[in-house]
């Protein structure tokens, strides 16, 4: 603490020149409603990693089947199951059979294959013995034994020594492998996305309506007309509302647009709940009031005042609703009321997966790994969404 | 109080009389009889089929036949079995189901709840990062795959439990964490936020100024507080382990209701979707009863009677 | 000066540490309490005023610290004891009330309950005879059918009667020292007067000290002895309430009693309120806190920390101001603005 007895010098005795600094003095430029929101939305890393991967996933999902010749419904029986990793072996044929080859260790085949990983055909074997447990393989003059007396198979010449394998090569021709029956995964796991997504989406939008529609109506109107509407809410909110899906996809059969009407239909009760608590506390708002006052018609109240106003909890609570829908969609389709055959999404490709786990467990990986990043993806959004427009986190 | 619960329960009779009248409708609303599919049945079979399950009636009389087994708890005979009834079918399986059932929510309750108190107390800090990390991972992954997962890695793989049935308590490990695991994460979430925002009470800082031990702080005035919005999730909880139960059942081939209710449907056993359908739901609806007046004990300002706006 | 003050406060010092660096929020506060006196401290909100109170009683958020200085209550270091230790001086020696008694206390628990678990906490008496006490003081803030209220929940209670309910917690322990946190803020008019003269009877009733914090001079003017003015964290002007109010000697109390309205006057008197806004405590400006918004600022003012200048009085009460103004070298002509009566109507 300073001296009450300190020389201060001359000079600073006269007086504070205003011109210089503002009394009102203004720390930070002061921001719109939405740019704060943008802005903090842009800090959020996760968020906007999370955005990032679903634009890519997205994007993947429109154009990543046009640019390959795979289609999700060709079967190629003589080359299902392939892993999209395998240990590559060389031989030293002595005329111009097979080179380099990859066992598969779930069904003993031996395929052939390029140096860098691109498969070029099954191989036949010549004989097999069934007492020694082994498939043996011709090349030229030199002799391949797939032996498989001992789990997992190994690969020996003639004389039964092992031969040395070359290394790793990530399949080029199927990039995430095929399934059991032979369709390329990446394509089918391209397809899926599609459906998933689409089926995600688009059963959003239409809980998004009707709850934005239904909820409307209530809060706006109040009184008897959203005793009456509530009350049927309320009587749906207590039907478990798997089970109402799962009953319209048995009413509608299977297919993709039967599992948009179903979750399209049932999950918009939460969005009229909070489109309805939203509606009743802002129409008692002072700007609602002046707005009639200066004699703004229902219809301009609705759209320029109340809904602006109320999208940003609708925004967080239809972020949310997309990947339950996602979830949804997979279970349904897991338990074999999805999209029919072949049509492929996350859900059936997850249960062909589970068909051939004890044999190819790396066939789960990709459902899988698709279906939890996206959910991941969307929840750290629809989060990141919620803190980003809490007024209350404002600063 | 005897009045509410009286308006609530006929509420709940008439929310279940909808439910039956729908569901029976709905699947009456199928194209075909549930016999027309079966290949190789000769017409005056499905006729004498038909005959014997009251088909041939018009549809009203069959409906209020249907009720009529209702009133006495009778669900009707299955399509697909000859001689069992729906409700055998579910006394069969119930034991399986509620089992995993409560053991599943035995763990979200009791694992749930003290792991977002643990977040929350130690907020930012690597408890909470970390359980913050392996809950957003259990929102994220869906039942199914978790269970497929764990099935992998535990049973076949490490061959720690078995791979199926629950003939030994290891048996319960994989079905119980599979069917908790999304609402286990969901919870220590909701518990953790919950807890932070009651932490930041004024009134919780009244509990300090008046000089009370910390741990009647956190847990006469922080967790009764912080309880309030996790047990209203409670009832919808049951409910999801009850629909998330079909997958599990039948990943782990446990003869519970679950299963029991993805084979009709495969089956196309409409008696027993039906009737399982509406057992669900009855038991749905007094498990939401339940939790309401668990809630109404916990926060007082909740008037018997009239919700929380 | 005559006996030993109940609390002493030297040099308070508590930052918050943020994300963004190091909030200073109080920085170097001394005063101290005489016991039975009433020590009303005024400041705009984000003065520092309720923090000085909160880090007292170690009752900060936890990103807050004290930082330096003491807290020197019947010769206890309080600043320097664990929790444990303060927890018998809370709510025992020392007790504490809220600006909102909406949110301040416990929606899910019985008033009585909470009343009776703060006397059962710091004394060896049955839940009965807690329940006892609790009911005569309930009848001791004035609730009317205090033996029915006491099983209501916080919800059934009005403002004014949440406030009366708040008092009665902090009096279970016969408290030598209240501080009351804005206690009339967040009620409506003609019950803040009712509370503050509930606390003036029960404070001369019983004896003990208050520390009142607020905003409005109209309370301090009402109840106070003292008065302690804080701007940017930091005491800008201390004394007898009667020589601050008729000669106050920093602007910007000045500024404060300006901005009040006066209804004695009978001309039409103009309300003036001080341009600008309070400094960031992140930043806090190198000299006096209130410099930018002064009207009388100097040079100085903007570039060193002024101390606190002793105002002679006749009273016992020292009358301090932290103004350069009131340096001995200061140019009679700036010094003159303090020798009139600012507020001259009347």
């Amino acid at each position: 603490m300073t001296d009450i007895h300190v020389t201060v010098p001359k000079e600073k005795w006269a007086p504070v020149d205003r011109g210089a600094q503002d009394a009102e003095f203004i720390a930070a430029p002061s921001l719109t409603y939405w740019q704060d929101v943008r802005q903090r939305m842009w800090r959020n890393k996760p968020a906007m990693a999370s955005l990032a991967f679903i634009i890519l996933l997205i994007l993947a999902a429109i154009f990543g089947p046009m640019l390959t010749h795979h289609t999700y419904y060709d079967q190629d029986l003589k080359l299902s199951n392939i892993p999209p990793i395998f240990e590559v072996y060389k031989t030293e044929p002595t005329d111009a059979s097979a080179q380099y080859m990859f066992l598969n260790s779930g069904n003993f085949k031996l395929y052939e294959v390029a140096e860098n990983g691109e498969i070029l055909g099954l191989v036949r074997a010549k004989r097999k013995d069934l007492m020694k447990k082994q498939h043996i393989y011709v090349f030229g003059d030199a002799e391949v034994r797939v032996d498989y007396s001992q789990l997992p198979a190994t690969l020996v010449d003639g004389d039964g020594n092992a031969i040395e394998s070359i290394g790793y090569r990530w399949n080029q021709t199927n990039w995430f492998g095929t399934d059991s029956l032979g369709r390329d995964v990446l394509v089918r796991q391209l397809y899926g996305a599609r459906i998933s997504l689409t089926v995600a989406f688009v059963a959003a939008m239409v809980n998004f309506f009707i709850g934005v529609f239904y909820g409307g109506i209530a809060g706006y109107f109040g009184g008897n007309v959203d005793n009456v509407m509530m009350r049927i809410v309320e009587i749906i909110a207590t039907i478990p509302l798997t089970l109402y899906v799962i009953l319209m996809m048995v009413v509608f059969q299977s297919g993709f647009l039967s599992i948009i009407i179903a979750i399209g239909s049932v999950f918009w009760v939460d969005m009229a709940r909070i489109v309805r608590g939203q509606m009743l506390s802002l129409k008692n708002q002072d700007y609602v009031a002046a707005a009639k006052t200066m004699g703004a018609s229902t219809k301009r109240i609705l759209t320029r005042h109340l809904l602006p106003n109320t999208m940003g909890p609708i925004l967080v609570t239809l972020t949310l609703l997309i990947p339950s829908a996602i979830f949804i969609e997979s279970f349904m389709s897991f338990i074999g009321l999805g999209v029919s055959v072949p049509m492929a999404s996350w859900g059936t490709l997850t249960a062909e997966a589970v068909e051939t786990l004890r044999a190819y467990p790396h066939q789960l990986f990709f459902p899988a790994a698709a279906i939890s990043l996206t959910m991941f993806a969307f929840n750290f959004l629809g989060d990141g969404l919620r803190d980003a427009l809490d007024p209350r986190l404002r600063k | 109080m005897l009045n509410y619960l009286i308006k609530r329960i006929l509420m709940m009779a008439l929310t279940l009389f909808l439910i039956i009248t729908l569901t029976f409708f709905l699947m009456h609303a199928i194209p075909g009889g549930p016999f027309t599919s079966e290949k190789m049945l000769a017409p005056e079979i499905e006729a004498a089929l038909n005959a014997k399950y009251g088909l041939d009636k018009p549809i009203w009389q069959q409906y209020l036949s249907y009720l009529q087994g209702i009133i006495t708890f009778d669900l009707g005979p299955s399509f697909k079995y000859p001689g069992v009834r729906v409700n055998d079918l579910i006394r069969e399986g119930l034991p399986v189901t509620a089992q995993t059932g409560f053991l599943a929510m035995l763990c979200v309750v009791a694992l749930g709840i003290p792991l977002g108190i643990v977040a929350a107390l130690h907020q930012n800090k690597w408890q909470d990062t970390t359980i913050m990390a392996i809950a957003t991972m259990g929102v994220a992954i869906p039942s199914y795959v978790l269970a497929t997962i764990a099935l992998y890695l535990f049973a076949l793989q490490w061959q720690l439990v078995p791979t199926f049935g629950l003939d030994s308590w290891q048996g319960y490990i994989l079905p119980v964490l599979a069917l908790s695991g999304f609402w286990l994460s969901f919870i220590a979430r909701l518990s953790r936020s919950s807890l932070l925002e009651v932490l930041g009470q004024d009134y919780m800082v009244t509990a300090r100024a008046k000089g009370l031990h910390p741990q009647t702080i956190l847990f006469k005035h922080g967790m009764r507080n912080a309880l309030i919005p996790i047990v209203t999730v409670l009832g919808p909880v049951v409910a999801n382990l009850l629909t998330g139960s079909f997958v599990i059942e039948q990943i782990f081939a446990l003869p519970g209701i679950g299963r029991h209710f993805v084979l009709s449907i495969s089956n196309r056993d409409y008696t027993t979707i039906m009737g399982i359908t509406i057992f669900y739901a009855a038991f749905l609806m007094l498990m939401i009863l339940i939790v309401d007046l668990l809630y109404m004990v916990l926060d007082p300002r909740i008037k018997l009677g009239e919700k929380a706006q | 000066m005559s006996s030993a003050p109940l609390l002493k406060v030297d040099n308070l010092t508590t930052h918050f540490h943020t994300s963004r660096g190091d909030v200073q929020a109080v920085r170097g506060v001394s005063f101290d309490v005489k016991p039975g006196e009433i020590l009303g401290i005024v400041g705009e909100s984000g003065s520092g005023k309720s923090i000085t109170c909160l880090s007292i009683l170690g009752l900060l958020k936890a990103n807050g610290e004290v930082v330096d200085g003491s807290a020197d209550f019947e010769g206890k270091q309080l600043t320097g004891l664990s929790d444990k230790q303060l927890r018998t001086i809370r709510g025992d020696d020392i007790a504490m009330i809220f600006q909102d008694p909406m949110t301040s206390l416990n929606p899910t628990l019985t008033v009585g309950e909470q009343l009776i678990e703060t006397i059962v906490a710091h004394k060896p008496v049955s839940r009965g005879e807690a329940r006892k006490r609790a009911l005569e003081l309930f009848e001791l803030v004035k609730i009317p059918s205090a033996a029915s209220r006491l099983d209501n929940y916080p919800h059934e209670f009005s403002g004014g009667m949440r406030q009366r309910v708040m008092i009665a917690m902090a009096l279970t322990c016969d408290p030598k020292l209240l501080i009351a946190d804005e206690p009339t803020t967040a009620l409506d008019v003609t019950i803040q007067r009712q509370i503050l003269l509930l606390l003036k009877d029960l404070q001369e009733k019983l004896g003990m000290a208050i520390i009142l914090i607020t905003h409005d001079l109209g309370v301090i003017a009402e109840v106070a002895d003292r008065i302690l003015v804080m701007y940017g964290g930091m005491v800008m002007e201390t004394g007898d309430v009667y020589d601050v109010f008729e000669s106050p000697q920093h602007p910007y109390t000045t500024g404060l009693l300006h901005s009040i309205p006066d209804v004695r006057s009978h001309t039409k008197q103009r309300l003036t309120p001080i341009p600008g806004s309070p400094p960031d405590m992140l930043r806090p400006p190198e000299g006096c806190p209130f410099a930018p918004r002064c009207p009388h600022a100097i040079q100085q003012c903007l570039e060193a920390m002024p101390p606190l200048f002793e105002r002679p009085n006749a009273k016992p009460t020292v009358h301090e101001a932290r103004c350069w103004l009131h340096h001995e070298e200061a140019p009679k002509a700036l010094q003159s603005i303090f020798d009139a009566p600012e507020v001259s109507n009347g």
